[in-house]
């Protein structure tokens, strides 16, 4: 049973990452307003690249993880030029770039022969003799380095959005743009800059599925995890630090259902496969319900902004 | 995918295995036969797909003619017209499809065009002009799972799945069955993922499986993911669909489909104007081609693999896998002494023998 509980929880992290950096970046994005609903496309387009960056260099794992966040960055260009340039619709741009990513991602890896191969990803960095540690070690200690990393990089983007003079400016530009651009903020740098970092690290959440997690790209891959980070985001009602308690949360039942299956646990397997997506409803139902609650969803969020236009 | 859930729903309407009178619709075609494949995912996607194409490419060799493809048709009516009536038009008279969700489409086709001639695997429409076919996995996961008894020292096998319904719970008890036949304690623990091609799930399953304690992992998922894991924990595997062994040297058999096996002497036949129909389409054997064993690696000792090729020489000879006397877990007789599991049960199956783990 100790076992049981310590590889669960050992698991947890693993699981959570790609939700919880995924659903970090779109709080970056929405915070500038632009509702960005391509997660899934911009999370294939990392998870594809980020695999064929350690076929084509044969290894260098985290490299490939630079290059499955630039990748992302590089397709949210055309989101940024649809959604801020040319002020389309930003419902169909983000939908638009999930089925242009599903076809773009099948084509290149066709093309390069990189699906179903499998490659060596990025492995767990045990930390030193910490690891040794019963129970607290496998779980705390032997995780891989994204898993580290993915702590500062809340702490950071919560410190930016919230004590910095740039935090203030972008939740400026997604509450009241035209506030702002009186204050002198350049509404398309801010949100330019928004939709990039966030679609970057979408692309990160999409690489670790492919280079940490499964060390093999197969078409459609991110199979809906990025419509579940879109769902954390409004039940973390657009705090990082909730979407990181969701994406823990999500954590938990993913890395519990194939424990309860292998241990033989006679919990019906359709309410196994449904659990997932019954905690989603759920936190949904939870969340509307305590709407009275501080939310900070940007009130100009999905409104393209148009300056001297009046609303 | 949804092509294989309705396979099952299919079969269920052929209730008792009853088969078609071997007898010949009259359909001929009009000049030779001039075949078309069209395919509803990427052609080189490591498991299904891959494997028709490959029966493409090999009855091009065999048949001596040039057998075009399209891939990435999707699985609905909107994209399959186009593609077909395209083959159509430059000549072609037998469309060879591949998915469930072909085959609505596929019959409105097939009774459109009636000089036509539709093959389509794991579909689940019939006509004068159009058969759907697919193959007895059960007999190829059975010796796969032989090979899984032999090499394993715990006795324990695990064995990812996607889809709980008929034809992936056929696979699951076959393979106990097989491994049972080499070692009576052997047990499987099976997990269903839910998906076909989630390969960030089956990897969760099998490392869960080898948390458990099981050393050797067999598969009916789409991705090679489980054979993966198995080479990185150092124990091994079985596969399905194609030979696995491609991918991971822990791999020592693998449940293969062999469609040329049958789309060759189909094709003959149909050139020849000796078309029979199925009302309920083609269940294919390892004889008639459905699936075959790559078998095996170096793991599976000699005596073993003699005993494992024995075992399929009694299937090609007539054994039945799920033969009677024989019980499911919880002590309910399925098949009675001197009987065999009906086609139609074979498609419902929803139970498991004993020895296998799994939720209900």
């Amino acid at each position: 049973m100790t076992d049981f509980l310590i590889n669960w929880i050992a698991n947890i992290p693993g699981f959570a990452v790609p939700f919880a950096l995924a659903a970090l970046g779109l709080i970056i994005t929405e915070k500038s307003g632009v509702l960005n609903l391509g997660a899934e496309g911009f999370m294939l387009m990392g998870a594809m690249a980020g695999a064929g960056a350690v076929i084509v260099m044969g290894g260098y794992p985290l490299l490939a993880l630079v290059i499955a966040a630039a990748a992302a960055a590089t397709l949210a260009l055309v989101f940024a030029t649809l959604t801020i340039g040319l002020r389309v619709n930003q419902v169909i741009s983000g939908l638009l770039m999930v089925f242009l990513a599903q076809g773009l991602t099948s084509l290149i890896a066709t093309q390069q022969g990189w699906t179903n191969k499998a490659f060596t990803g990025l492995g767990k960095l045990p930390l030193g003799p910490l690891k040794d540690i019963p129970v607290v070690g496998p779980i705390l200690f032997n995780q891989d380095l994204i898993v580290y990393l993915t702590v500062p990089i809340f702490f950071i983007a919560a410190y930016v959005l919230t004590r910095t003079h740039v935090g203030l400016r972008l939740r400026a530009v997604g509450e009241n743009p035209e506030a702002a651009d009186a204050a002198g903020v350049n509404i398309t740098l801010y949100r330019l800059a928004a939709v990039i970092i966030g679609a970057a690290l979408v692309g990160l959440a999409g690489g670790y599925l492919t280079v940490v997690v499964a060390k093999i790209w197969v078409d459609g891959m991110a199979g809906g995890r990025g419509w579940i980070a879109i769902a954390l985001v409004i039940f973390a009602r657009w705090h990082p630090w909730r979407a990181l308690a969701g994406a823990l949360l999500f954590g938990c039942v993913e890395a519990l259902i194939p424990r309860v299956a292998a241990a033989g646990i006679g919990v019906p397997q359709y309410f196994m496969l449904m659990l997932p997506y019954a905690v989603t409803l759920g936190v949904m139902v939870w969340t509307s319900l305590a709407r009275s609650g501080a939310s900070s969803e940007p009130s100009a969020l999905g409104q393209p902004y148009v300056r001297e236009e009046r609303h | 995918m949804k092509r294989l859930l309705a396979t099952a729903m299919t079969a269920a309407l052929a209730v008792g295995g009853v088969t078609g009178a071997a007898t010949a619709s009259g359909f001929k075609l009009d000049g030779d036969p001039k075949p078309a494949m069209i395919i509803f995912s990427q052609k080189n996607d490591g498991g299904w797909s891959q494997a028709l194409d490959e029966a493409r490419q090999k009855l091009e060799t065999s048949l001596d003619m040039r057998i075009p493809v399209v891939e990435n048709i999707p699985e609905n009516a909107t994209s399959i017209r186009p593609a077909v009536e395209l083959f159509i038009d430059r000549g072609h008279n037998i469309i060879l499809g591949s998915a469930f969700g072909y085959s609505d489409t596929f019959k409105e086709l097939a009774e459109k065009y009636p000089n036509v001639l539709f093959l389509n695997p794991a579909g689940i429409t019939n006509g004068d002009n159009l058969k759907s076919y697919y193959g007895r996995t059960y007999e190829s996961q059975y010796l796969c799972g032989m090979a899984a008894g032999a090499i394993s020292k715990t006795g324990k096998l695990g064995f990812v799945a996607a889809n709980p319904f008929g034809l992936v719970n056929w696979t699951v008890n076959a393979y106990a069955l097989g491994a049972q036949a080499v070692n009576p304690d052997a047990t499987v623990t099976a997990i269903y993922t839910g998906a076909w091609n989630d390969p960030v799930k089956e990897r969760a399953a099998a490392e869960a499986l080898v948390e458990q304690g099981v050393d050797v992992i067999g598969q009916h998922v789409d991705t090679p993911t489980p054979q993966i894991v198995a080479k990185e924990k150092g124990i091994h595997g079985t596969g399905h669909h194609r030979d696995l062994s491609e991918f991971s040297d822990a791999t020592q058999c693998s449940s293969v489909w062999v469609w040329d096996r049958f789309l060759g002497p189909e094709i003959e036949k149909i050139a020849a104007g000796e078309f029979e129909p199925a009302p309920y389409g083609a269940f294919l054997s390892i004889a008639e081609g459905g699936t075959d064993i790559a078998c095996c690696g170096d793991a599976v000792s000699e005596a073993d693999k003699a005993k494992i090729m024995e075992a399929r020489q009694a299937i090609l000879d007539g054994k039945h896998v799920f033969a009677g006397p024989l019980n499911d877990r919880d002590g309910t007789e399925r098949v009675a002494a001197g009987a065999v599991l009906g086609d139609g049960d074979l498609w419902n199956m929803d139970w498991f023998v004993d020895g296998v783990i799994t939720q209900q």
